[in-house]
């Protein structure tokens, strides 16, 4: 019984088995361990190396983030010298949680009607009552109001700084820089174009600057609204621009919207007319017609004689004119008095195909070329353009061109006959002046300018002269098409106007929409007695700020236009 | 041995004392940013503050707002084209004044009167000085002259009523400058007879003593040239004042305030 196992004696084989079983198990084991003590070691390891960076180069308790720069939550917007013309700022927000009101609620609501009248004690209690979680009261509260609701002491009452868009020049240049909605999403204007700039926060640290400059604006701004009341006219646009380089120094569409309560104007108001809105501007076209055909050889002299009867019979129309000449008559003198039956006649020995490619060339048969995304497209008579058609084009009628259109269009034929797109971006080191191309020959451009001072000096342009900063330019009168016809008596009048005219800078349209006859205009409601004032007036406040030196003693070469005048007044 | 033994405490204190200098230097420049930060933050609250100021300026003083108050307080408007000045030289010319032709003054002609009316205007500025001897005059005459001739226009109006009152006087020294003296041995007579034709001042005037009629005399006597010769013999015709005295009196009072001060 007490014989020894064998077990005892010789290992059993299983055993054995088990027992190289447990070195294996215990090197796993080792293994293990040393992986878990590694993975241990690296772990501490990386936190000790962690905290040595952090003490090295690190943060520290005590530091405030995201104030090391000053980036606004929307880029600004400035004029091209500088002064702010959109800006974000914090401003005070009064809202309710009305689940966390925990005061007597129709006390609250009879405190709150009493601070903010727009709502009475009735609705606010219905507010107050409604369970929703949160709800405005008032955006952009003043610091007083703020106050005396945080007297309330309500807990549900909420106060806090919200970023919000202030235009500080209120209604100064509003179809420009459009506006933001609620959220600070730019839905029109400038504020729309360049919106993903405005809000990038890469790039709105640095202020968008646009070529207006807001003395300007508000000069022309000012002036039209005056001729506008004056005159009783539905609407108004004006644009200023350099010629040499298609800056927009001004653009305004009026009636006016003030950006800071978008929502409060109408859709006539939201409506931009100077880029928007196209309109058959008349005599205004003529002096295009003139230079395309002294470009393409038809016009050889401002003398050259046309005969301009009572009325034109061609194509099965009539033409006529408001002054008429009833005799042999000058180029110059066509101008001069503006006449419809002598221009069309030019237009006709020009011909469809050129006009339509000088058109073309100008970039008035397209859509406005400008940044903003309001903008229109030039009406054309498109397929009818035929013979007759070529000739209403040629005085500026049977086409609509938006009143930016035209301001591009006289900078091109002053400024030696360069197109440049107009802008709305201030040129300078960001923003290289593009190449321009060439429409008219420098020689047409520089003879134009004695034309277009004739008409300011002798013609129906005369009130639009501001003296000593020789204004040259063109009135237009066109009937505005009511229900397909064109009216009698209601009128869309225009100017285009270039100065100073020996040495063209500047380009100025104005345009009144629907103006009324006065007393002071003698019942006249052309364009040489309404918007040609506004010019006048609207040149001699900006020029001396844009730098024209008046000067009475010079003018342009007005001999190249003069011998072929026949004065019949005197 | 004991360096040998102390060797690790030594090693571990050095490394110690390593790493502690090693952390001040990170803790200073950690405290240095962090200062640099506080300041860094002040700098942008201030250019917050600046932009919210500016934008309350801008705002308040929006040029819409600025149209207003021209229209109804400043009234300023752009400067017209001839308010312009191309250079030095047209200012320059604005401050010169112009000179004008005034066509009301009375024509003077440049020969024969204007030397007389001088007299006696020399003789009026000699009586106020009473007791100026005879040298003064000629220098006074100078200046009197060259006075007259620079402002030609003005002064030739008291030219031509100088005359009607005074040249009579003048008149009279110059042709009366020998009578000058037998009417003053005449005078006692004279003036016995004169108080019948002339006025009752006259005689009063008259019978007032020499002296008092010695300055009178000597406005008539100096005026012409002689009189620088003859000084030494002037108090001889001191006695000659009353033959003027009754040209003063025509003169209104003027004789008798002179007297009068004396």
């Amino acid at each position: 019984m007490n014989a020894p196992s064998p077990a005892l004696v010789a290992p059993r084989p299983e055993r054995l088995r088990l027992v190289g079983q447990r070195r294996q198990l215990l090197a796993v084991m080792h293994q293990r361990l040393m992986f878990g003590m590694l993975v241990y070691a690296g772990v501490v390891a990386l936190i000790a190396l962690r905290l040595l960076y952090l003490a090295a180069f690190g943060d520290h308790a005590g530091r405030k983030e995201g104030l090391t720069a000053l980036v606004p939550e929307r880029g600004d917007i400035v004029d091209r010298n500088g002064d702010p013309l959109a800006r974000t700022i914090d401003a005070w927000t009064i809202a309710i949680h009305p689940n966390k009101v925990i005061g007597d609620k129709l006390a609250l609501a009879r405190k709150l009607a009493e601070l903010m009248p727009e709502q009475s004690a009735e609705q606010y209690f219905a507010i107050l009552r409604s369970g929703r979680p949160f709800f405005y009261l008032r955006r952009r509260a003043s610091p007083s109001l703020v106050e005396a609701v945080n007297a309330i002491g309500e807990p549900g009452l909420a106060i806090q700084r919200e970023p919000d868009r202030l235009y500080p020049q209120t209604t100064l240049a509003a179809h420009v820089l459009g506006y933001t909605d609620i959220d600070g999403h730019g839905v029109a204007g400038m504020e729309r174009a360049f919106d993903k700039y405005l809000s990038e926060p890469a790039t709105r640290n640095e202020p968008l600057a646009l070529s207006i400059d807001s003395r300007v604006q508000q000069a022309l701004e000012h002036e039209l609204s005056d001729a506008m009341a004056k005159f009783s006219a539905i609407g108004a646009a004006g644009v200023v621009m350099d010629v040499r380089t298609g800056e927009v120094l001004a653009m305004t569409s009026l009636p006016e919207v003030n950006p800071n309560s978008p929502g409060a104007a109408t859709p006539e108001a939201r409506f931009n007319r100077a880029t928007q809105g196209v309109y058959e501007l008349g005599s205004t076209f003529k002096p295009f017609t003139v230079a395309m055909a002294m470009d393409s050889g038809v016009i050889k002299s401002f003398g050259q004689q046309y005969n301009c009867p009572q009325v034109l019979a061609v194509y099965g129309h009539l033409v006529h004119d408001t002054h008429p000449f009833g005799r042999i008559c000058s180029v110059a003198e066509i101008m001069e008095e503006s006449s419809n039956i002598g221009t069309a006649q030019i237009a006709d020995q020009l011909g469809t195909q050129r006009q339509k490619m000088w058109l073309g060339k100008m970039g008035f048969t397209g859509p406005v070329p400008i940044e903003l995304k309001e903008r229109g497209r030039a009406l054309t008579p498109g397929v009818r353009w035929g013979p007759f058609e070529t000739m209403t084009v040629g005085f500026g009628q049977g086409i609509a061109v938006a009143p930016l259109q035209l301001a591009m269009g006289y900078a091109t034929l002053f400024n030696g006959g360069i197109y440049h797109p107009p802008t709305l971006m201030k040129v300078g080191p960001g923003h290289p002046l593009p190449p321009g191309k060439r429409v008219f020959s420098e020689e047409t451009s520089y003879r134009m300018r004695a034309l277009l001072r004739l008409v300011v000096m002798k013609g129906t342009g005369k009130k639009a002269d501001a003296p000593g900063y020789r204004v040259g330019g063109k009135t237009g009168t066109a009937q505005k098409l009511i229900n397909g016809h064109y009216s009698q008596t209601i009128n869309i009048t225009s100017f285009a106007g270039v100065f100073p005219m020996d040495e063209p800078r500047y380009v100025i349209v104005a345009m009144l929409d629907e103006p009324k006859a006065t007393k002071d205009t003698y019942g006249f409601t052309t364009a040489g007695w309404n918007v040609a004032p506004v010019v006048s007036g609207t040149i001699s406040r900006i020029a001396p700020m844009l730098g024209v030196q008046p000067d009475m003693n010079r003018e342009p070469d007005m001999s190249q236009v003069m011998p072929f005048v026949h004065d019949t007044k005197e | 041995m004991s360096s040998r033994s102390f060797r690790s405490v030594f090693m571990v204190a050095s490394c110690a004392g390593a790493a502690l200098g090693c952390y001040l230097v990170s803790l200073r420049v950690a405290s240095e940013r962090a200062a640099l930060e506080d300041v860094e933050m002040r700098i942008v609250l201030a250019q917050r503050d600046l932009r919210v100021l500016q934008t309350e300026i801008g705002t308040r003083g929006r040029l819409s707002q600025l149209e207003r108050w021209n229209a109804g307080a400043f009234a300023l408007s752009a400067p017209a084209a001839d308010q312009f000045l191309k250079g030095s030289f047209e200012l320059a010319r604005l401050a010169q004044p112009e000179r004008k032709i005034d066509f009301q003054a009375p024509v003077v002609l440049a020969s024969a009167p204007a030397p007389e009316p001088h007299r006696p205007a020399v003789g009026e500025a000699e009586t106020d000085d009473s007791g100026a001897p005879a040298a003064v005059p000629p220098s006074e005459l100078l200046r009197e002259a060259s006075l007259k001739t620079e402002t030609r226009e003005v002064p030739a109006r008291r030219v031509v009523e100088l005359p009607s009152t005074t040249v009579k006087s003048t008149d009279k020294p110059a042709t009366a400058a020998k009578p000058v003296s037998t009417r003053s041995l005449e005078k006692p007579g004279l003036a016995a007879a004169h108080p019948t034709g002339h006025n009752p001042t006259v005689t009063t005037a008259s019978k007032q003593p020499a002296v008092a009629a010695i300055p009178s005399m000597k406005k008539s006597v100096d005026k012409p040239v002689v009189a620088s010769t003859k000084p030494v013999t002037k108090p001889v015709r001191i006695a000659k004042v009353d033959p003027l005295a009754p040209l003063a009196a025509r003169h209104s009072g003027n004789p008798k305030d002179s007297t009068a001060d004396r």
